[in-house]
């Protein structure tokens, strides 16, 4: 009994720090929402500032073929690789999926279609993503850590300009011309598997990606990898940019750019191949 | 207008305006919550060498950027060449920039361009001048610093006071009308500092320059300074020349000039102590 009695009501001390936990959480939610308003918010204006200049005198053009040879053309063996392989392991899955209905004949269409609609564009702006968009944020972060993209502004040169205008009109030229090369080295793959594995000849291979394959499944597969090329470039750009402090922050900035891009990438393919199938 | 402004603020003596290449009025700069900047007003005057002297840490370089307006403050004003920079945009910032040159601390040249491109880049990119002429600026900037023929080099092969007069040749290219030197002699051998301070007082008479220089090298403060002001607490505690400030400017200058081994206080030190 005693102890009820001297049970007191909880005072407004007590209330007040039970109500902190919730406050903090709801702070450090508001915090991150705020930070991630703020991030997007600074990648929209970069995305402004890159197309106002793209279209507006100084041209770097000698650094745009650089970077195009930089970013596009070294990348051609890992997006080639992928795509290979992963035709051929679509050729083996397909087979042993449609083997138990007698499909085999439909090999050829199979692979294309999901190589040319969806896995060509996306593996390769996930492998772009991966060693495009790392070594821009890599590149730039040094350079900002350096002070050397303070030192283009104390010049009067716009390190938007200089340096993110040519790396995304790099990435957005060269995205769909590699994403091109690996959806016809991913369909050569899969030819491989099906002459080699499952005794295929080629004409059968060939007519059935003949008979299937549109311009148009062709077309929606390289439209969407000019988006992805764009949001490779600019968040790896915007993640450079944004680098203060030392070495360990460009390796932050590097993941960073990494994880952010891919999952972009991602995102943005679900929506793009709604938008594509509605048109 | 600035003008007419200038003069009602600063009644007494005010210098003619058009002495002072760089003015500071009552800038405040925080960073974090915390104040760098509290109310710095300083005047450059055209011509000299001031050096901005103070610990590490104390926002001298902050206060440097605001010149060429790297940096934007979140209260007061800041004016170069008669005009206020506060508030302008990167381009409206550009004629001003490029009369403004800045030597980096660790010098800043591009690491993917060699000596001869990075003191080209500034002319490549603000004249029409024809390659030739452009390659006569190099060679004549490069022997300026005393590092003639060195043209083919890449950055990463130079050394640490090799790089900064590179740099100085790059900041130099376009003749600039003021010479801001953040840092210059940090991280450099005693000789190596003495050659860069010699040649920031050769190049300030040879080009008719003015330069800003930032340090906490008292050394080289003594060569490089026709005036020095002492950044402490968000404010410059002192301005005059070494001279008066090593006969007694300011307590915690004293203070700073003894940690440093610097003899002084002749005048208010000597009295305090006795």
């Amino acid at each position: 009994m005693p102890r009820s009695m001297t049970q007191p009501q909880p005072s407004a001390t007590a209330i007040f720090y039970k109500n902190l936990r919730w406050l903090r959480f709801v702070d450090r939610f508001g915090r991150k929402g705020q930070q991630s308003i703020e991030y997007l918010g600074g990648l929209a204006a970069l995305v402004v500032d890159t197309f106002q200049a793209t279209f507006t005198r100084p041209f770097y053009s000698q650094e745009v073929l650089r970077q195009m040879d930089e970013l596009g053309v070294k990348s051609l063996s890992i997006t080639g690789i992928t795509a290979l392989f992963t035709g051929m392991v679509l050729a083996l899955q397909s087979a042993y999926s449609l083997e138990a209905f007698g499909g085999k004949q439909f090999i050829g269409r199979v692979v294309s279609l999901s190589l040319v609609r969806e896995l060509g564009p996306v593996l390769t702006a996930l492998m772009v993503g991966g060693r495009v968009g790392s070594g821009i944020t890599a590149e730039i972060g040094s350079m900002a850590v350096t002070e050397q993209v303070d030192a283009l502004r104390a010049m009067a040169i716009s390190p938007t300009r200089r340096l993110v205008v040519p790396r995304v009109l790099a990435t957005v030229v060269m995205m769909p011309v590699l994403t091109a090369i690996a959806d016809l080295l991913g369909i050569l793959g899969g030819l491989a598997i099906a002459i080699l594995e499952l005794q295929m000849t080629v004409a059968d291979y060939i007519t059935s990606i003949w008979q299937q394959l549109s311009i148009s499944d062709i077309g929606s597969g390289l439209a969407k990898t000019v988006f992805f090329g764009l949001e490779i470039a600019a968040i790896g750009s915007y993640n450079g940019l944004q680098v203060e402090g030392g070495a360990a922050s460009v390796g932050r900035a590097t993941t960073r750019t990494v994880v952010i891009a891919s999952i972009c990438v991602l995102i943005s393919d679900f929506f793009l191949t709604k938008l594509f199938l509605a048109l | 207008m600035s003008t007419t402004a200038a003069e009602t603020r600063t009644p007494a003596p005010a210098p003619a305006p058009s002495e002072n290449v760089v003015e500071f009025r009552e800038v405040w700069k925080g960073y974090g919550g915390r104040d760098i900047l509290a109310g710095v007003n300083l005047k450059i005057r055209k011509g000299e060498v001031m050096c901005v002297l103070g610990p590490s840490g104390t926002g001298k370089s902050v206060t440097l950027r605001h010149i060429n307006g790297l940096t934007m403050p979140d209260q007061g004003d800041v004016i170069v060449f008669g005009e206020s920079v506060v508030g302008l945009t990167e381009e409206q910032l550009a004629p001003t920039r490029r009369r403004v040159a800045m030597l980096f601390q660790g010098g800043a040249l591009f690491d993917s361009m060699n000596v001869e491109q990075n003191i080209a880049f500034p002319v490549v990119e603000h004249t029409d001048y024809p390659p030739d002429k452009i390659a006569a600026i190099v060679a004549e900037k490069l022997t300026m610093v005393g590092l003639p023929g060195i043209q083919r080099k890449m950055p990463a092969e130079l050394s640490g006071g090799m790089r900064k007069r590179v740099a100085l040749a790059r900041s130099i290219a376009l003749e600039p009308d003021i010479i801001l030197y953040d840092e210059p002699t940090t991280g450099l051998d005693p000789l190596s500092s003495e050659k860069i301070a010699q040649l920031i007082v050769d190049l300030n008479v040879r080009l008719r320059t003015t330069s800003v220089v930032v340090t906490h090298d008292i050394v080289a403060a003594r060569t490089v300074a026709d005036r020095l002001a002492f950044l402490h607490q968000g404010r410059f505690q002192f301005i005059g020349t070494f001279d008066e400030a090593a006969r007694g400017g300011h307590p915690v200058l004293m203070e700073y000039f003894r940690s440093m081994g610097f003899p002084c206080g002749t005048g208010v030190f000597q009295a305090i102590k006795s």
